[in-house]
């Protein structure tokens, strides 16, 4: 685990370019959803979309550099080191995941730093809650990201099309940038229900009241058990996942195939 | 038609790459989900900042300028970067040795891909301007505004074509990095995207930035496209004729820098030897 996690820091921090690369996205998107709410007259929420832009980063960090990373492992020829390594691959997972937090964070920063020099978002914290439910956001996102990089092993070059696919409605879905649950959400009860089912979700709630609306620890206590619950339960699932499409892979023969 | 025919090959290959993955109808339906979902975030952002704000005001006619160009963006963001991409993955993929060591130069090959990205990309993103209507009026319970009748998807359609050249130009100049670049320019999609999302006119008007950049970015062809075509499905709200005439005349620009520099890349890249490098 720290062996990969080594790795990946090594190649993000080896070269400092790779933090301005992957702050592109997350910096311009919340700058421009920051101007949409100014351009409005409800420069009052400005704050929600630093927030978003923050959390995008991760969001792309799981959905990239966790969910397809074996795919490129395959096409470059790692992977058959993992399998032949004596190291289970959840530890390598996780390792790529602690790997990913760290070198995400650089890019959060910026995103922080400019939103608060651009636009002085206004903050109510509770800073213990912000520092436990982001915490445990990431906990769970990662665990999610774990399950989809099993789930991937068994898609060729699609992977990259399927990331694509995921990307932007879990983004909407999530509420990275507004509310979804409660009364001010757009969507149905049913959708929002749905919409629980993903950890960005609770997260980016919880977040919000504890960063914006002062809620303590007590107050989010049922947002901060879920995304518990859900990283455990997507951490054993991502193990069984990856156990069974393992020897599926190694079964049909396809596990190291490179391009398909 | 001797230059048509390697467009032409490098269009049907783009479309192949990109919809023949699995099957053509559910590759193209799963292609309009990002731009639908990405269109109902920005549409949502205004609704729930308008509804929720006290000094913010709804009105139908603005949701649908922000609708329409949201589309519109992703639209462009989703074929303007393709030439990168098509040079990046050729590379890793061994494929793009195949393009270079035939006679014509690579800036055929990357002109049709991102052709091919243009028509796709267009009837995707037009669907998912249809569904995001549908949808989002449903959900908030709004009539919105949006203007369809042949005029106007006449007007529409010609919009989209202006926008080629400069897209292309756009597309020429990124592709003349990718020769170069071995690892940074997966990042460019998302700098295009972010570039756009801020500099366009897609989200709010251009003149919310501060003075100079405002009057940069109002004389992009893309800003000149998106208030062009949301014209075209949202009269009123543009002056068409001088939009399209400025994204005409921008685009052209945009594209005669590109080809230069693209071709000057391409050949110092085949001198240096770097053409085919997959690793830095």
């Amino acid at each position: 685990m720290k062996a990969r996690a080594l790795v990946r820091l090594w190649s993000i921090f080896g070269e400092p370019l790779w933090v301005f690369v992957g702050m592109g996205f997350p910096v311009l998107s919340s700058l421009a959803f920051s101007l949409l709410y100014y351009s409005i007259g409800a420069a009052g929420y400005i704050g929600f979309a630093v927030l978003g832009g923050v959390m995008v980063s991760f969001w792309g960090n799981v959905l990239w550099s966790m969910a397809s990373q074996f795919n490129w492992d395959k096409q470059e020829g790692l992977f058959e080191i993992y399998l032949t390594s004596p190291a289970s691959i959840s530890a390598i997972l996780i390792g790529m995941s602690v790997g990913g937090i760290i070198g995400t964070v650089p890019s959060a920063v910026i995103v922080t730093v400019l939103g608060w020099a651009l636009f002085h978002p206004a903050v109510n914290a509770s800073w213990g809650g912000v520092a436990l439910t982001f915490g445990l956001t990431l906990a769970s996102l990662y665990a999610m990201g774990m399950v989809l990089s099993s789930l991937y092993l068994t898609y060729g070059r699609e992977a990259e099309s399927m990331n694509e696919v995921l990307q932007e409605p879990v983004s909407m879905l999530s509420g990275l940038y507004f509310p979804v649950l409660g009364g001010s959400s757009p969507f149905p009860l049913a959708l929002q229900a749905v919409a629980s089912l993903i950890p960005l979700t609770i997260g980016m709630d919880a977040l919000r009241k504890t960063l914006f609306y002062g809620d303590s620890v007590a107050q989010v206590w049922p947002d901060m058990a879920a995304l518990a619950v859900m990283a455990v339960v997507l951490l054993i699932l991502s193990s069984y996942a990856l156990k069974f499409l393992e020897n599926l892979g190694r079964k049909e023969g396809t596990i190291a195939v490179r391009i398909r | 038609m001797t230059s048509l025919r390697p467009i032409l090959a490098s269009a049907w290959m783009g479309i192949q790459h990109d919809i023949a993955w699995t099957t053509p109808p559910l590759s193209v339906a799963l292609r309009a989900v990002a731009p639908f979902a990405s269109a109902m975030t920005v549409s949502i952002i205004y609704w729930f900042g308008t509804t929720n704000s006290p000094a913010g005001v709804f009105s139908p006619d603005h949701l649908a300028f922000v609708l329409v160009g949201s589309t519109l963006y992703a639209h462009v963001a989703s074929y303007a970067w393709v030439p990168t991409v098509a040079i990046a993955e050729g590379k890793n993929l061994a494929t793009f040795p195949h393009v270079y060591l035939t006679s014509r130069s690579t800036a055929f090959y990357v002109a049709g891909r991102a052709l091919s990205a243009f028509v796709i990309s267009t009837i995707t993103s037009l669907s998912a301007l249809a569904v995001a209507w549908y949808v989002l009026g449903s959900l908030i319970g709004v009539q919105l505004p949006l203007t369809v009748t042949p005029a106007s998807i006449a007007m529409l359609a010609a919009a989209l074509l202006a926008n080629i050249p400069g897209a292309l130009g756009l597309g020429f100049l990124l592709g003349a990095y990718s020769l170069y670049a071995s690892k940074f320019e997966w990042s460019l999609p998302g700098y295009v995207a972010g570039l756009l999302m801020v500099f366009s006119g897609a989200l709010f008007p251009t003149s919310t930035l501060p003075w100079p950049v405002s009057a940069g970015a109002y004389y992009l062809p893309f800003t000149q496209f998106i208030a062009a075509a949301r014209d075209a499905l949202l009269p009123g709200s543009a002056d068409y004729l001088a939009s399209m005439g400025l994204c005409l005349l921008g685009g052209g620009v945009l594209l005669a820098l590109g080809l230069a520099v693209y071709s000057a890349s391409e050949r110092k890249a085949r001198k240096d030897g770097v053409i085919d490098r997959r690793l830095a």
